[in-house]
């Protein structure tokens, strides 16, 4: 029985009421904004930015049109900002769409076009790739041809004729986000590749190439933003001295050798393909690499450790290029990049939560990353993205400003559970252990057990991080260590509880707490609590869901 | 009941908040599930631990005949043992998880949370408001459908909190699966 889909409906109420307020999902749009007003009235303020946000864009009221103010259901809203003429009116990709999407083509095949002439001379292979780039542009220009977007009040919809019709619409209430990315030749043109995304049940639709110009406009207009220019306020911004902070996180450090791999893979094929590498010379670089002296490899090693946080950091700083996070209406939007400028837009009203990640180095540096919790964001780990790295207090004032003050400090949990990180901790090491020792294997037994000291180490500082705690409005919880979390979600947020306690932790008088939340992971945990605080916690947070089923104790 | 206001003001003890009128405690939800459900979980558990029990003979002759030179001496003298462990672990799962299980499935659903326990030796309290529910489907087996049984799926936005109530039986299930899905259509409020 399918109740309803939960993302059909647009949100009216931003803040949602922890309890469960009987509330009618379809509201007629609220008296609107006065369309003349200056941005500077309209822009949403600081904290509560969903009030204003709220009044002014329940599914986009277009600039002067009463039209979409009366029929502004999510669905029937009429008119699109930039004239109605928009409206229905098929719209091409840029004339230099097929330039775009042809230049790597075009790289590939003058490369080999380029070694064939050298290799063979005007040779078939030559001809072979006139003829496959005369087919690859003529492919691109035919595709330019014949895709177009309609934008209509309620949908926009991709046309596509090449080879047979096809038509995707994408319902305008369901889209989740815009994102515009340029790659260098994107740039080149003046042109930006426009994704849409519209969640697991709108599906997704990329725009290859258009204007920087109409891209915007596209966004604004797709995400139901109104005004030309719309209000931006930085929230944060990357500093140059923190694309150092780089090499801590682990990630970064391993770029060096897939950017090795692949070249190497790359240069191999090329060769084998021209007919270079033949078997005696593959061998004769193994011998030459086993003759080389010892002090040239350990040279070379010591290279390869100092390249490696220099390249994660030109990694870590190509991606990440002047990181910033600004509010535009009810957006976040988070653009970074150097080649390949990224900008991907979080709509406020779906965001549940912000959740802080580390390792032990980059707690040791006093850093740490942002991300946001999303309500259905696909790829979550990367669009979520509010920072990539930053020192600790610029973090959690960023967190503030998009869901309110990160509470604290945190409850720790009870001794009883030290216990038990611990044993899980040593659990794998000191069972491989026993393993081995029963395959009559000593000193493998040996080595694994050597691992549970660390392991002991490790199991400490796990329950060092757990922790949880509520101001109130939002709730935080903690765990991990060698990849600690610490979200924060609004009260609101939670869509249900789920107390676990295993055999063991029922001994102790422990549980595990789940509270469920519709964005993210689905669910956070704080592992170990004493069963009292477990209740109590879930009680405090939604009194109404829980105080029913509590009773004086004896329970069992 | 009581004792749940002073506890309204959460995470301050730690551990050992012994004080006033104790720690608080959920109460266990007030239906059991069918009877039939023990039989439902001993047949689930005989057809699976009946199978690796027929896996681990097949595992343990084969490996026996074969005779091979590299297998290392302490697995080929051991792995007789293997049908012998998994019937043992199989017979005990048949007879005691499904008793266990009946005595700790329970549930309830109040004028808007449902709330339920299940497990047997790790167990899970649940409590999902009717307000924040998507879809409620009810759901039957084979052997289900032989015993009169049903399953009813809660789902909400978050895989964390949705719940699942077997051994319910049919006409059970589909009065409380409509039940449901009606008080979720009048309550929901959109914060998935």
């Amino acid at each position: 029985m399918n109740l309803r889909d939960g993302d059909a409906v647009p949100d009216p109420a931003p803040k949602p009421v922890p309890d469960s307020a009987p509330e009618p999902a379809l509201e007629p749009a609220p008296e609107p904004v006065p369309e003349s007003a200056p941005e500077s009235v309209r822009e949403p303020g600081l904290v509560p930015a969903s009030v204003s946000e709220h009044a002014g864009s329940p599914a986009g009221s277009p600039a002067g049109s009463p039209v979409g103010v009366t029929a502004s259901n999510g669905h029937g809203d009429g008119a699109v900002p930039g004239g109605p003429s928009d409206v229905g009116h098929a719209q091409r990709l840029h004339p230099f769409t097929f330039v775009v999407g042809a230049v790597r083509e075009l790289i590939a095949l003058i490369a080999a076009g380029a070694t064939g002439l050298l290799v063979g001379g005007m040779s078939t292979a030559f001809h072979f790739t006139l003829v496959g780039l005369a087919f690859g542009l003529a492919f691109h220009v035919a595709d330019w041809m014949t895709f177009t977007y309609v934008l209509y009040g309620d949908r926009i919809e991709l046309r596509r004729a090449l080879i047979g019709r096809s038509v995707k619409s994408i319902p305008r209430d369901r889209i989740r986000g815009v994102d515009i990315s340029a790659s260098p030749p994107h740039r080149i043109l003046g042109l930006a590749a426009v994704d849409i995304d519209a969640g697991a049940d709108g599906g997704e639709g990329t725009l290859n190439a258009v204007s920087r110009h109409e891209a915007d406009r596209l966004r604004r207009v797709l995400l139901a933003r109104d005004a030309p220019a719309p209000p931006r306020r930085v929230l944060a911004r990357m500093r140059r001295r923190w694309y150092v902070y780089a090499p801590l996180s682990g990630a970064y450090l391993l770029t060096p050798f897939a950017l090795a791999g692949s070249l190497l893979g790359t240069l191999y094929n090329l060769g084998d393909d021209l007919g270079l590498i033949t078997r005696e010379r593959v061998e004769g670089v193994g011998h030459d690499l086993v003759g080389l002296p010892t002090a040239l490899v350990v040279a070379l090693a010591i290279l390869v450790l100092i390249a490696m946080p220099v390249m994660s950091v030109i990694v870590f700083t190509l991606f990440n290029w002047d990181f910033t996070v600004h509010e535009r209406d009810g957006s976040l939007v988070a653009e970074r990049g150097l080649l390949t400028r990224r900008s991907v837009s979080l709509e406020r009203r779906r965001l549940r939560g912000v959740e802080l990640a580390d390792n032990p180095f980059e707690r040791a540096a006093g850093v740490t990353r942002l991300g946001a919790l999303i309500t259905g964001l696909g790829d979550a780990a990367h669009r979520g993205r509010l920072l990539p790295a930053a020192p600790r207090p610029v973090a959690e004032a960023l967190a503030a400003r998009v869901v309110g003050t990160v509470p604290g400090p945190l409850t720790r949990h009870p001794p009883a559970a030290r216990g038990r990180r611990v044993a899980r901790a040593v659990a794998l090491p000191l069972g491989l252990a026993a393993l081995a020792l029963v395959a009559g294997q000593p000193w493998v037994a040996a080595g694994f057990a050597a691992f549970a000291g660390p392991a002991v180490l490790l199991g400490l500082d796990r329950y060092r991080q757990l922790g949880h705690v509520t101001d109130g409005e939002r709730l935080s919880v903690r765990s991990g260590s060698l990849r600690r979390r610490q979200v924060v979600v609004e009260h609101g947020a939670v869509v249900g509880w789920r107390i676990r306690r295993t055999l063991f932790q029922r001994r102790l008088g422990l549980a595990t707490l789940f509270a469920a939340v519709g964005a993210g992971e689905g669910g956070y945990s704080a592992a170990d609590m004493s069963e009292a605080d477990a209740v109590s916690l879930a009680a405090g947070i939604t009194p109404a869901w829980v105080t029913p089923f509590l009773e004086p104790p004896p329970d069992r | 009941m009581r004792c749940g206001h002073d506890l309204g003001d959460e995470g301050d003890g730690d551990g050992g908040d012994g004080g006033g009128a104790g720690p608080p405690r959920l109460r266990p939800p007030e239906n059991r599930v069918s009877p039939r459900a023990v039989a439902h979980w001993a047949i689930e558990y005989l057809l699976l631990w009946g199978l690796a029990f027929g896996l681990a003979l097949g595992v343990a002759t084969w490996v026996g005949d074969s005779g091979w030179d590299d297998m290392p001496g302490w697995l080929t003298g051991r792995v007789g043992w293997l049908p012998y462990v998994v019937g043992a672990a199989g017979l005990l799962m048949v007879t005691v998880a499904p008793v266990w299980r009946y005595r700790v499935h329970r549930w309830e659903v109040s004028a808007d949370v449902v709330y339920t326990r299940t497990g047997w030796f790790s167990r899970e309290w649940l409590l999902v408001p009717v307000s924040r529910i998507q879809t409620v489907d009810t759901e039957q087996g084979w052997i289900e459908r032989m015993l009169g049984l049903a399953t009813i799926e809660v789902n909400t936005a978050s895989h964390t909190g949705s719940s699942e109530v077997s051994g319910l039986p049919v006409d059970v299930a589909t009065r409380l699966a409509e039940d449901l899905a009606h008080r979720a259509h009048d309550l929901r409020d959109d914060a998935t």
